[in-house]
């Protein structure tokens, strides 16, 4: 069984290789032990309640219960831009207009701004390559917007996320060399690093505060301002099919977009639904599942600030007003008979269990046989 | 001999002829247009007809000049002066300035040039229009012409304003491009340089200016060829600009907003031939013989200068030839000024 639960300590050696596999590119998890370490502590601290809601780091793992290891991770960020700077670039335009000499040029420019500050952020998702695909990473991702729907107070009503921008192989990336390093000499992987390290406000103290005007880059420059890297493709589509848009930001290194969306607006908060936990003590056997039952996939969350979790069952468990789940996963869910549990569909694709009645009888009856 | 004298509306073809020789060049001081030329003698003749009622630096004090060869009664040259720079509107240039941009956490400081767009010039006399027929460059009438515009700012110093400043014509290509704008302005305006000038000439240079980008501009993001051009002096301005160099006149801080060429800036009071000029009587000299000086002599629409020798000038008497006097339009006991060329 995969399972959300908050980051614990022991999660460290398995972060540590997930995020030195990872490589280049996560500036928010370097595979850096002493770092990694205190971030642990630091979401330890949130979950608890011993930190102000506003520092919170909220890092969620996912563990294979069987492995009993943590195989991935998820963060969100309570607050961004209050014990250091935060900057993006705004990408806006510039309008120079004169009747009398017939001109009218739009000259698409970047403004440097603060203006993410005092927002929540979606961060760090990290899976590990043995546990791709199957749900898992859309689990990682979604779990975060169960918790910010459950405990909207300690967040801000809009949410955002950095997408990484382009670089090639060797990690450079062209918004980096024609901006960035003509202000500070350095590399964009190294300048990455230090990003990582938690020393990007300082880069981005020595970076330019005029608006730069793009014309005056060169073309491969500017081609990137506000794409992603192919690799975080999936990761914006995932996004936007929850309902994040590109707000006119990007990130001041490599140019990579920033997307947004108010937390009531998210997909899976929309279509979050409570239902009173069942525990099932017949284990329905698979053969017996009619063809037409729903096999998508449904994520279901405790209620809990400190003890989190997430798993997912499948849909066909979910009745009217009741969600049957077998004691293991009520166990892993730290939940009894009578508990109320959240749930939302996983998959874009999965039918509503709130909105279509015929379904929900349906899968109510099969769950019954 | 040369003569320098404030230009006429019976100049007009003479001038139109001498602008359309100096090619491709910003002509908001001195437009390639009938109209515009025409309008502009007429307001020099005004401004020298006026200086009398004015106290002061002022916006409608543009005074053109002509070079004429009294001989022939050619006009082989022009050269300006405003009063006051902008005129009444904004004179933008822009400011090349630095920023250290440091971390102590990354003991890092790199030093950051920008170009701040700047008014701090406005007001301040500008020495404009200086055109002259290209035989002439380096000969004593092209001396002459430059310095005669000193020498009727020392005898109307208080039409002035304390600070002089002259704007030199930036780098350009032999196919007329220019480094500067097509790295910068013309990504604001979609044309060449030599269209934006030709609407800089009919409409003003301010105009075109304020559609220029507002903020500051890091020199780092312009093209190598526009950075290496920040500064510099057109080739063909060299005469120009040495002898402003000998004048006192100095290059600082300030570039044109368009080819990013140097403005010459100076104190009034500091200008060698403001310094070294001296006022006597006008006396007759028997020979021909003496130092070479510029005469300068009338006020208002009657001023004159001309390039003379001189034979001595220590007891406040000035004696010069008698054909000088004569191209002055001056008799013997008349106020003039004199400077070593």
């Amino acid at each position: 069984m995969l399972i959300i639960r908050p980051l614990q300590d022991n999660d460290l050696e398995a972060l540590y290789a997930m995020a030195q596999s990872a490589g280049k590119g996560l500036t928010t998890l370097p595979a850096d032990r002493e770092l990694l370490q205190r971030k642990i502590r630091h979401a330890r601290d949130t979950f608890d309640q011993r930190c102000a809601p506003e520092a919170g780091l909220y890092l969620f793992a996912l563990e294979d219960t069987e492995l009993q290891r943590c195989v991935g991770i998820s963060g969100i960020q309570a607050r961004v831009g209050l014990d250091e700077v935060f900057y993006n670039y705004r990408l806006s335009v510039t309008v120079n207009a004169s009747r009398e000499l017939g001109v009218h040029v739009r000259t698409p420019t970047l403004h440097l701004s603060n203006d993410m500050t005092d927002t929540s952020e979606i961060c760090s998702l990290l899976l590990s390559d043995s546990h791709r695909g199957g749900g898992n990473g859309l689990l990682l991702s979604r779990c975060r917007f169960m918790f910010l729907d459950q405990f909207r107070r300690h967040f801000s009503e809009k949410v955002f996320a950095e997408m990484r921008g382009v670089s090639d192989k060797e990690g450079r990336s062209p918004l980096w060399d024609a901006l960035g390093r003509q202000f500070f000499d350095m590399d964009f992987t190294e300048a990455d690093m230090l990003s990582g390290l938690g020393n990007k406000s300082f880069i981005a103290e020595l970076m330019p505060k005029f608006p730069i005007y793009l014309p005056m880059l060169p073309d491969e420059a500017r081609s990137v301002i506000g794409r992603v890297h192919d690799n975080t493709a999936p990761a914006l589509k995932m996004l936007q099919a929850e309902g994040f848009n590109f707000n006119g930001m990007v990130d001041i290194f490599d140019g990579g977009p920033v997307v947004e969306a108010f937390v009531h607006n998210i997909r899976t908060v929309r279509e979050s639904t409570d239902r009173i936990v069942m525990i099932r003590s017949i284990k329905p056997a698979v053969d017996q599942v009619d063809e037409q039952a729903d096999r998508s996939e449904i994520m279901v969350c405790n209620g809990s600030f400190q003890n989190f979790r997430v798993t997912t069952v499948p849909a066909n468990c979910v009745g009217i007003e009741t969600i049957s789940l077998s004691q293991p996963v009520a166990s892993a869910l730290g939940v009894e008979a009578g508990d109320r549990v959240r749930l939302a569909p996983l998959k874009d694709t999965g039918r509503n269990p709130t909105y279509s009645r015929r379904d929900a009888d349906h899968a109510g009856r099969s769950s019954r046989g | 001999m040369w003569l320098v004298r404030p230009a006429q509306p019976g100049d007009l073809k003479a001038i139109l002829a001498l602008a359309e020789g100096i090619g491709p060049r910003l002509s908001s001081t001195l437009p390639r247009k009938d109209e515009a030329l025409a309008a502009k003698i007429e307001q020099s003749v005004r401004a020298f007809q006026n200086a009398g009622g004015t106290t002061g630096p002022d916006e409608t004090l543009r005074f053109l000049f002509v070079l004429e060869n009294t001989d022939t009664g050619d006009v082989r040259g022009v050269a300006g002066i405003d009063s006051s720079a902008g005129h009444g509107q904004p004179f933008y240039n822009y400011r090349k300035d630095a920023l250290i941009h440091a971390s102590h956490e990354l003991g890092v400081s790199n030093r950051v040039d920008v170009l701040y767009p700047s008014h701090a010039l406005t007001g301040h006399t500008l020495l404009c229009a200086f055109t002259i027929d290209p035989e002439l460059k380096g000969s004593e009438a092209f001396e002459l012409l430059s310095r005669a515009r000193l020498m009727f700012i020392a005898s109307h110093r208080p039409l002035f304003s304390d600070h002089t400043v002259v704007e030199i014509q930036g780098v350009q290509t032999e196919n007329g491009e220019v480094p500067f704008w097509d790295s910068l302005g013309r990504h604001f305006f979609n044309m060449d340089f030599e269209t934006a000038d030709q609407h800089s000439g009919a409409l003003s240079k301010t105009f075109i200016a304020e559609l220029m980008p507002p903020n500051p501009i890091y020199v780092t993001l312009l093209t190598p060829e526009a950075q290496a051009a920040l500064g510099q002096a057109h080739e063909k301005t060299r005469a120009t600009y040495e002898l402003l160099q000998r004048e006192g006149f100095q290059a600082g801080a300030y570039l044109d907003i368009f080819d990013a060429g140097p403005v010459l800036e100076a104190r009034t009071d500091s200008l060698k031939t403001i310094v070294s000029s001296l006022s006597g009587k006008l006396h007759g000299s028997p020979t021909d013989d003496g130092e070479r000086c510029l005469i300068s002599g009338g006020i208002q629409a009657q001023f004159r200068c001309t390039v003379t020798s001189m034979q001595e000038a220590l007891t406040g008497d000035i004696k010069v030839p008698v054909k000088a006097w004569h191209c002055l339009g001056l008799d013997a006991g008349d106020s003039v000024r004199v400077s070593p060329c």
